[in-house]
């Protein structure tokens, strides 16, 4: 089928809750890249009968196109050379190009493993704004999925001195100048204030109040700044946050400050499985998990997404760089740092979770807990912070580890129990996914959070990004070998195998703002920045920008 | 966008004053002179020639040059279109049985990207000018990881700054002006005035002259005195080799002083230079590596790796995320293989290759190879293609990527930058590869061949 063909899917059952269908047995009709009503009776028809149908997956936290990605691809030649993935055999002479896997894939078999699985929008949750081109140029190498990024804002010294000013409308108009200058689709928070202070030689911020350079600017400050922004400016995703004091015990203290200190506002809190351990620094690790999930469940402003760990190897990269110090120190790994010029930082250490080390068993437990006790799956995205907590190729066992109770169990008795004591899931908890559920916390869910209306769902007008699954009582084969993946009406996946590999569109905003601000901007690069002013922005992008408002 | 309409584009926006008295002037131009990649040159054109530069240092203003370039499209020895150049090359490496493609200076990520591709669908080996100069501090970085920043950190935090056998003067001659020590920071007030200077003499290597402080190393003593200061930063001592006692160990006495002020400063920084050719020992890059890692205990502290200008740092950045490997990716297998010890110099030498595709700017290739390349049937694409001095069997002469070619390009530390081209050229680098790759797909065989090669 052409881009512009039409395709009639007949007999499957189609996962769609965002419009409400749970199962329902109908065909389901393709034109021109777009889901419609209806077609002729003679167009091309896809045999669906027994067969699962939702739309693609929608990956809302990633780490697949940054500058800071690609030091962590140099980094690890060898997870590299075990994972060797020839050019897909495409069809029609289309030329696809070989890579490599690991935990973090070259980019065309990045593109063509989100596609193997179903997903077919991705985005990268941490870009550096002064590296943008860098990320566009890896996404335009990342094929099939429909793909952006968010903008680092939260350790940025150009918005810490508006803060501290007290000028927090020129504080928004700088980030909705920035995110059209980036192409970025969202404003990402990383530890706020706690990057600046890690550059100027601090380990750590001190709460919530902590002083971040001025009185005026603390994390409170700036989570407050830029959520405003982000709801001021209509943006279509909220404000995407990844709170203080990442992997330490006590955190969810933490993190239920920062929730609380944004009541009423709507926010994204990402990974948040990193960010609700219990306990205290100095007297151990338990979960937090419940009381966390249970600020979540009650306010219906909140979303987040779990960031769930896996066992197996990983990469930890973030702009979080005190976090990979504090991991290096306390590893002896290998470590990768590198601090962004007036935006942020950067860290990278390449790590194992084993089931058998008692905090990687009690992370793996709070993220199932997190999952386990949400009420609301459309405010609780499936993620492992992909390299972070494991791969998104892992993606379909966790999808089993919360449809299966039993596989569940049986997985939860290999792990050390050392942290265990107290939690939730120890305890037993009986609750199983349904498909509906799954579709709602990998693709439905997403979609809605990041305004993306024409995805995460099926219905007239949608994108025609749709996943067709053979029912296995194995969810996890089910879910790593979707049958038939079309991306924008295109068939990429027919019987299990990559077939086509069209280029992805780019998905980034352009809010308004106060034009007179760039002229303060400008002097503020000549004064202390090494790039142009001239030179930062990356100019028109080939796809238009997804609407404000 | 098509390409030449990129070039009329960008050129606009970078012009403030336009046409005037028969010249243009174009601004903001990113400079590939050297890896800093300055990005606020002024470049006065006048008929059609490069007449005049602003803020740009001898070395940039040998890059430039008039911006005149040869404009040969030859087929063994006679001219031809681009359509049969590209035909020509084409039949070549398709039929070549183990084909080379090598990543010269003076191309944009574009032409690198486009490159890369055509490596993966010939199965060849692909390889750059960074395996003949930067790779033990690749290889050492992917043992040890390393702690770095971009350049503006060290313009606005550092204050005590090492230049490690390196005289930016003469190598990257703006990095004083630009980077440190001499720019007011953000954190460092007064410039110069709050920055010490550290000049450490390896061998003939010497730092700059103008310096608060000195140390020499003699060149063999390199990576006992790194390791002597490291040592010194965690609080351990290295076992003392065997040394009559009648003589002091002052090399370790000048190590502690070093680590003493840089575990003393706020944002230390230790600047070195990987080209233009591999002044360390594997074990010496290792040394500065984990230094400066150790350093992030007391304080904290980067390590900037300076390189040779043509956007070499771009060849490692797309090679790295299009096939997880900076440097000497081998797709004879289909999927990569990372060869860094071989590397396409050592392999060719040894007669591995039948063809090689040579991309970028002639002069740039490492004296040994291009000798070995008078051996194997020559494709060279890039600005003075036809000037190379291996005998290519078919030339294509392409503009140089940032003077008659758009695009981007990466500076040292990773930070990308947009290229102004300021002239007309002739076809882009990124064009003739699309063309080259267009023209493959007209020969089935090979669009199969990596294919078959994985089966």
């Amino acid at each position: 089928m052409s881009a512009a063909g039409q395709l009639r899917i007949v007999g499957g059952a189609i996962h769609d809750p965002a419009n409400g269908v749970d199962g329902e047995v109908r065909d389901l009709c393709i034109r021109d890249g777009k889901i419609v009503a209806e077609l002729p009776d003679d167009a091309p028809r896809l045999n669906a009968r027994g067969m699962v149908v939702m739309p693609g997956g929608v990956d809302i936290h990633s780490h697949v196109a940054s500058t800071s990605v690609n030091q962590g691809r140099l980094l690890q030649p060898e997870e590299h050379e075990v994972d060797p993935e020839p050019a897909p055999a495409l069809v029609e002479g289309e030329p696809s190009y070989a890579g490599t896997g690991g935990t973090i894939p070259s980019t065309f078999t990045t593109g063509y493993r989100y596609a193997g699985l179903g997903y077919t929008t991705v985005f990268d949750a941490a870009v550096a704004p002064v590296a943008a081109r860098s990320a566009h140029a890896q996404l335009d190498d990342t094929p099939i999925v429909d793909s952006g990024f968010f903008a680092l804002l939260g350790n940025d010294d150009y918005l810490l001195r508006q803060i501290a000013a007290g000028e927090r409308e020129r504080a928004r108009d700088y980030a909705a100048w920035l995110l059209g200058a980036a192409g970025a689709y969202a404003i990402k928070v990383v530890n706020p204030g706690g990057v600046a202070l890690w550059k100027g030689g601090a380990r750590d911020v001190n709460g919530l109040d902590a002083p971040v350079g001025s009185a005026a600017v603390t994390p409170r400050a700036i989570l407050e700044t830029l959520a405003d922004a982000a709801n001021a400016l209509a943006l279509p995703h909220a404000v995407h946050i990844h709170c203080n004091n990442l992997g330490v015990p006590g955190n969810s203290a933490t993190t239920l400050e920062s929730m609380r200190a944004l009541s009423g506002r709507r926010a994204h809190f990402t990974h948040l499985q990193f960010h609700s351990y219990g306990g205290a620094r100095d007297a151990g690790w338990r979960s937090g998990a419940a009381e966390v999930i249970a600020y979540v469940n009650a306010n219906a402003e909140v979303s987040c997404d779990v960031g769930q760990v896996m066992f197996g190897p990983a990469t930890t990269v973030t702009a979080d760089a005190p976090v990979e110090y504090l991991l290096h120190a306390s590893t002896g790994r290998r470590w990768l740092n590198m601090d962004i010029e007036m935006e942020t930082g950067c860290g990278v250490v390449p790590y194992v979770y084993k089931e058998t080390a008692a905090v990687a068993a009690l992370q793996w437990v709070v993220g199932l807990e997190l999952f386990l006790l949400a009420s609301d799956p459309w405010r609780t995205v499936l993620s492992t912070d992909h390299p972070n907590g494991g791969s998104f190729m892992s993606y379909p066992r966790l999808i089993r580890l919360l449809m299966d109770r039993t596989y569940r169990d049986e997985q939860l008795a290999r792990v050390n129990p050392h942290l265990l004591a107290g939690s939730a899931l120890a305890d037993g908890l009986a609750r199983e996914y349904t498909l509906n559920e799954i579709a709602i916390v990998t693709r439905a869910g997403p979609a809605r959070l990041l305004g993306l209306r024409d995805k995460g769902h099926l219905g007239a007008g949608a994108d025609a990004d749709v996943t067709l699954y053979s029912r296995d009582a194995d969810t996890e084969r089910m879910f790593a070998t979707p049958r038939y993946v079309i991306k924008g009406g295109t068939l990429v996946v027919e019987e299990g195998q990559l077939r086509r590999a069209p280029a992805g569109r780019r998905l980034h905003v352009r809010p308004g703002y106060d034009a007179a601000i760039t002229r303060g901007i400008e002097r503020w690069f000549d004064r202390f920045g090494t790039v142009r002013f001239a030179n930062y922005a990356v100019g028109a992008l080939g796809d238009p920008p997804v609407p404000c408002g | 966008m098509s390409e030449s309409e990129s070039v009329v584009e960008r050129a606009r926006d970078g012009e403030s004053n336009g046409e005037s008295n028969g010249q243009r002037r174009v601004e903001h131009v990113t400079c590939l002179g050297c890896g800093l990649a300055c990005d606020d040159i002024t470049v006065v054109v006048r008929s059609a020639r490069i007449a005049a530069l602003e803020r740009a240092c001898p070395l940039g203003a040998r890059w430039f040059g008039d911006g005149a370039v040869p404009r040969a499209i030859r087929v063994a020895g006679r001219d031809a279109s681009i359509e049969e150049a590209s035909g020509a090359a084409a039949r070549i490496v398709a039929s070549a049985e183990r084909p080379l493609v090598y990543l010269a200076a003076d191309l944009s990520c574009e032409a690198q990207r486009e490159a890369a591709g055509l490596a993966s669908r010939l199965g060849a080996m692909l390889d750059s000018v960074s395996s003949a100069t930067v790779l033990p501090f690749v290889l050492a970085a992917q043992r040890r990881g390393r702690a770095t920043a971009t350049f503006g950190e060290i313009r606005n935090r550092g204050d005590v700054i090492v230049f490690w056998g390196v005289d930016p003067a003469e190598r990257y001659p703006r990095f004083e002006e630009r980077v440190a020590p001499e720019p007011e920071g953000m954190y460092v007030v007064g410039g110069r005035g709050g920055r010490t200077v550290i000049a450490v003499d390896v061998g003939d290597a010497r730092g700059p002259a103008r310096a608060d402080r000195r140390m020499q190393v003699a060149a063999a003593d390199e990576e006992r005195a790194l390791a002597l200061a490291r040592a010194a930063v965690v609080g351990r001592a290295v076992a003392s080799e065997a040394r009559g006692a009648e003589q002091p160990d002052t090399l370790a006495a000048d190590a502690a002083t070093l680590a003493d002020t840089l575990a003393g400063a706020r944002y230390a920084v230790i600047v070195h230079d990987a080209e233009p050719h591999p002044a360390r020992t594997d074990d010496a890059a290792e040394g500065l590596l984990t230094l400066a890692q150790a350093l992030n205990g007391p304080t904290r502290c980067a390590l900037i790796t300076l390189r040779a200008g043509g956007n070499r740092s771009g060849a490692e950045a797309v090679l790295t995320w299009r096939t997880g490997f900076p440097l000497a990716v081998d797709f004879a297998r289909g999927a990569p293989r990372y060869r860094p010890l071989e590397g396409a110099s050592r392999l060719l030498e040894r007669g591995e290759f039948d063809a090689a595709l040579i991309l970028g700017m002639p002069r740039s290739v490492p004296g040994a190879m291009a000798r070995s390349l008078g051996r194997v049937r020559c494709i060279a694409v890039g600005p003075r293609a036809s000037e190379n001095a291996f005998g290519a069997e078919v030339v294509i002469d392409t503009g140089v990527a940032g003077i008659h070619e758009g695009g981007t390009a990466v500076r040292a530390d990773d930070v990308p930058l947009p290229l102004r081209p300021s002239l007309e050229g002739p076809a882009s680098a990124t064009q003739v590869l699309r063309e080259l790759a267009r023209a493959l797909s007209a020969l089935e065989p090979v669009a199969t061949r990596a294919a078959d090669a994985a089966r």
